[in-house]
């Protein structure tokens, strides 16, 4: 019923990891990151033990295949970002568009967290992650 | 009366057609969230559904059939719960084609007991015609040995009148349930 599948090399791998450990050093705030396939395979994460990379990743995969679903509904053109604000913490899911495949990260960040400031670091982290997976 | 509205869903493993059935007789556009497939050892096909589909059927008296389509594999198994919620019956599709059709009967089964448990599920098995074995009657066999009983038959979810047959099937097993359901109330 399911399946584990080698959908990156470990080059991008380790270039994910990379842009990963750069955006959590550069924001405190951040208490976690996933990067994963389009439909739900981990790639690279930053994550506190007690969470299941797998699991989020899935789950990312559907609130922005769900979030997309919407905006095509109200016509609101593609997705961006998602943002769940919750009691103790927020959560940005975007999706990373790349040459080969499109990728989807997904931020948890502590309630103390200014959504603005976080928000352009991820997107940086993002376009330079994507510009470095395009050029290999 | 007022028009009643009943959610239903259709589940089984990746690429048995639980997109394509739900498109075949909806009457309204469908909802679909299908992204690129990155797993084709588990199917071959471009794109897989991520949260769910969604369509609508109009029946005569007013009632409406709100008709839900689970993602297949595993990983999205939080969405079978939430999707779950509140769904008055399950219609699961099995491929034939696959290597062991009996597992995967026996896995979305166990995964909505609740509904085959209240006797509110059908079971339709596709690709037939090039796969004959199992059959119906190991199929029966498979449920039985769950201690559920539903009703299975063959279908090709691209023709209409197929998941329509499933879809009245299942209303029927739906409302059987119910007026037993009601019985059952007044005699205690």
């Amino acid at each position: 019923m399911n399946a584990q599948v080698p959908v990156t090399s470990r080059t991008e791998a380790a270039i994910c990891h990379m842009h990963i450990d750069a955006l959590t050093s550069m924001q405190p705030e951040i208490t976690g990151v996933l990067i994963s396939t389009i439909d739900g395979f981990e790639i690279a994460s930053k994550l506190l033990s007690d969470l299941s990379a797998a699991k989020l990743a899935a789950m990312t995969s559907s609130l922005l295949a769900l979030s997309g679903a919407m905006c095509t509904e109200t016509g609101s053109g593609a997705c961006r970002d998602l943002v769940i604000d919750a009691d103790t913490g927020r959560v940005l899911l975007m999706e990373l568009s790349c040459r080969k495949q499109d990728l989807v990260l997904a931020v948890l960040c502590t309630d103390k967290v200014t959504l603005g400031q976080v928000l352009w670091a991820v997107r940086d982290c993002r376009e330079a992650l994507s510009r470095r997976l395009n050029v290999l | 009366m007022q028009p009643r509205e009943y959610k239903l869903l259709f589940t089984g493993s990746m690429g048995v057609g639980k997109t394509t059935a739900i498109a075949a007789v909806s009457e309204i556009a469908p909802c679909s969230t299908d992204v690129a497939n990155n797993d084709r050892e588990g199917h071959a096909k471009a794109t897989t559904t991520a949260a769910l589909d969604y369509g609508e059927v109009f029946l005569e008296n007013g009632d409406r059939l709100r008709l839900y389509g689970t993602p297949g594999q595993t990983r999205f198994d939080f969405m079978w719960k939430i999707l779950g919620q509140g769904a008055l019956g399950v219609i699961i599709l099995v491929d034939n084609s696959r290597p062991d059709p009996l597992a995967d009967l026996r896995d979305y089964a166990r995964a909505f007991g609740d509904l085959l448990a209240a006797s509110r599920a059908v079971v339709g098995i596709g690709r037939t015609e090039s796969h004959s074995t199992p059959g119906i009657d190991d199929y029966h066999a498979a449920m039985d040995e769950l201690g559920y009983a539903a009703p299975i038959l063959s279908v090709d979810v691209r023709r209409r009148n197929d998941v329509l047959m499933l879809l009245d099937i299942l209303f029927h097993q739906i409302e059987a349930a119910e007026t037993t359901q009601a019985v059952n109330m007044e005699l205690s």
